[in-house]
């Protein structure tokens, strides 16, 4: 275990009361990153809730773009073994998720359970890489991008729109579905192109079945979605300075209040792996991150902390995108060292250091 | 005419909704001043950041602006605020009625949700004025929205009824309109009326145009006459787009498409 205060080795007793220190002097303190598992967003929740501060996770511009079209008119989402095991008609959307596994096990399955029970797996692309390692119908994005192009392909799905262009054929095909799908990356493809996509899934729905499957950032947004909604009633950007939880996805966008001057300190959470706010330097700054990450060491903030990784070192409770759940998952080996502390922890030390001290909002 | 003079200066954003002239017109300059409006731990009351004249008129006027000013007028039904400066978010945000003035720039979703009444931004108005905010139904809902200069992207997204100038606006105009006017004397940005229901765009230029919105000629229709008429009541210069011949498209196709943009032809 290890801990830095002005960058010097220090012991994390001092580096906690430093962290007291730093932020009990705040006025409008943020809590950034949220990359943890689920007892260290619990923590962090209610560290904000003593201290006034507002959080934001570093997955707010996948989540938001989710949660938009969520509250604008709902969504309709399936999973990724509905998917693997239903679907006759998968349609991937941008380049996001070509990324990981997930395309190349859809496309080795063909339906086995449903309505589309022994049919062929189609599988087309709109605006993706087109790398041909896996056989699929391809189609080119818009110049305006994808939300574009998906406007475009919803006009000809409506019937709006008619001629021998490519996406009256790609409408048709869609239509032709039994159990159709849409993968996509919620980020890549915007808050307006997502509310775009589920007004065609809406369309498609009227003849057939058709559902979206949503890619999860990889940051512990979607446990943080959860979280926060069963901690505060609302999404994650919350902020307490005014004693109750208030949602403002503007006002509470860290990055945002960090340019205009508004926050005053940050408390940067990363015990899982997320990339480095442009911000850390620029305002009094306590990092709390995984041992053995590149930002374990003295110069990433005033005060550093590292704390076992969850799933490596310790054992947390994590979003487990297979299974679209937040589930329990064991550490990897012994940590580093014989105790290992844990981000939750130490989170909860400061919250009670600020209460013994008196400073809360 | 009752005055609010800022101090200096704001440490925190604070929130402006309930300060109308009705609701100090029962308060004592001491009562007022112990009213709060500040957003962080620390807090800060109304007698902090202004200095304080009250009178009992329907009329206030803050003097001196600032980006952190959130909500001014929000609560409005009656009366007029005008601020001399800039405003933050969320002006005049479900304002049913009165008259809002803002003789700097307004920060985003200015009007939304805004009802009846009049809001003027002298200056820019970031993006999202007259639009929805996180999970509202939605953005201008009635009231008139008259942006001097530049308005930013999303311009009277989700907008529902009502009227907005603006001297030019960013990308994605009338994003997801319902219905109302939007009138531009200037350019718009890329992709005007993505997912526009239905409602009326007017402007003097376009960038790029979404490929599901579609040219339906130059008619001559009575609609825009008597929106001319109406709007050389006000000597606005958007009036001027309505003199010769307009170019219309139909769109957004991708939804109801009952949504139509005019150009000059």
């Amino acid at each position: 275990m290890a801990a830095w205060v002005k960058g010097g080795a220090a012991d994390v007793d001092a580096a906690v009361e430093a962290a007291v220190d730093l932020l009990a002097a705040a006025r409008v303190p943020v809590l950034a990153g949220l990359s943890a598992d689920v007892s260290a967003l619990r923590a962090a929740y209610r560290l904000a809730e003593t201290l006034g501060a507002s959080l934001d996770p570093v997955s707010g511009p996948s989540v938001y773009a989710e949660l938009g079209a969520l509250s604008a008119g709902g969504v309709m989402t399936t999973t990724r073994a509905e998917t693997i095991g239903r679907a006759d008609v998968v349609l991937v959307l941008g380049n996001r998720p070509w990324d990981g596994d997930l395309i190349g096990e859809i496309a080795a399955a063909a339906p086995s359970r449903g309505r589309a029970a022994g049919a062929e797996r189609a599988l087309l692309s709109l605006g993706g890489p087109q790398n041909g390692a896996i056989r699929h119908v391809a189609y080119a994005a818009e110049a305006g991008g994808l939300a574009v192009s998906l406007g475009h392909l919803r006009a000809f799905a409506k019937g709006h729109l008619a001629g021998e262009a490519a996406y009256a054929d790609l409408a048709k095909r869609l239509f032709a579905a039994r159990y159709g799908v849409v993968v996509y990356d919620p980020e890549e493809v915007g808050e307006l192109g997502v509310e775009m996509l589920q007004g065609l899934i809406r369309d498609l729905n009227e003849t057939t079945r058709f559902f979206a499957l949503t890619l999860a950032d990889p940051f512990q947004g979607r446990a943080a979605v959860q979280l926060s909604a069963w901690t505060t009633g609302q999404a994650p950007r919350v902020g307490f300075g005014r004693h109750q939880p208030e949602h403002d996805p503007w006002r509470f966008d860290s990055a945002r209040q960090i340019a205009a001057g508004e926050a005053d300190a940050a408390l940067w959470l990363a015990s899982l792996p997320a990339p480095r706010p442009a911000w850390l330097g620029s305002l009094p700054t306590i990092a709390i991150v995984g041992e053995g990450s590149t930002e374990a060491a003295g110069e990433t903030a005033d005060i550093v902390i590292t704390v076992g990784v969850p799933g490596e070192g310790v054992g947390g409770a994590l979003w487990n995108e297979r299974r679209g759940v937040i589930a329990y998952t064991e550490p990897k080996g012994p940590s580093k060292t014989a105790e290992a502390l844990t981000a939750s922890g130490v989170l909860a030390r400061i919250r009670d250091r600020l209460i013994e001290k008196g400073v809360s909002c | 005419m009752s005055t609010l003079r800022l101090r200096g200066d704001l440490p925190e954003r604070v929130d402006l909704l309930n300060i109308t002239p009705l609701a100090l017109s029962g308060l004592s300059e001491a009562e007022a001043g112990k009213l709060a409006i500040g957003t962080s731990r620390r807090g800060l009351t109304l007698g902090d950041v202004f200095e304080i004249r009250l009178d009992g008129s329907d009329s206030l006027v803050i003097e001196g602006g600032s980006s952190r000013l959130d909500r001014v007028g929000a609560a409005l039904s009656e009366g007029s605020i005008r601020v001399e400066g800039d405003a933050g978010q969320r002006l005049g945000e479900g304002m049913a009625g009165g008259a809002l003035t803002v003789t700097g720039s307004a920060g985003p979703y200015a009007a939304t949700g805004a009802t009846g009444g009049t809001i003027t931004i002298q200056g820019d108005a970031s993006d999202h004025a007259g639009g929805a905010v996180y999970a509202a139904k939605a953005g201008l809902d009635g009231a008139t929205l008259v942006i001097g200069g530049k308005a930013g992207d999303h311009l009277g997204d989700r907008m529902r009824r009502g009227m907005i100038l603006a001297g030019s606006a960013g990308a994605f105009a009338a994003s997801r309109m319902i219905a109302g006017t939007i009138l531009v004397s200037g350019a718009l940005g890329d992709h005007p009326g993505y997912g526009m229901r239905r409602g009326t765009l007017i402007a003097g230029s376009h960038g790029a145009l979404l490929p599901t919105f579609v040219e339906t000629g130059t008619p001559d229709l009575v609609f825009t006459r008597l929106l001319a008429q109406s709007l050389k009541r006000l000597s606005v210069p958007q009036a001027g787009l309505l003199g010769g011949t307009l170019r219309r498209y139909s769109g957004d196709l991708a939804t109801l498409g009952k949504g139509e943009m005019f150009v000059p032809a």
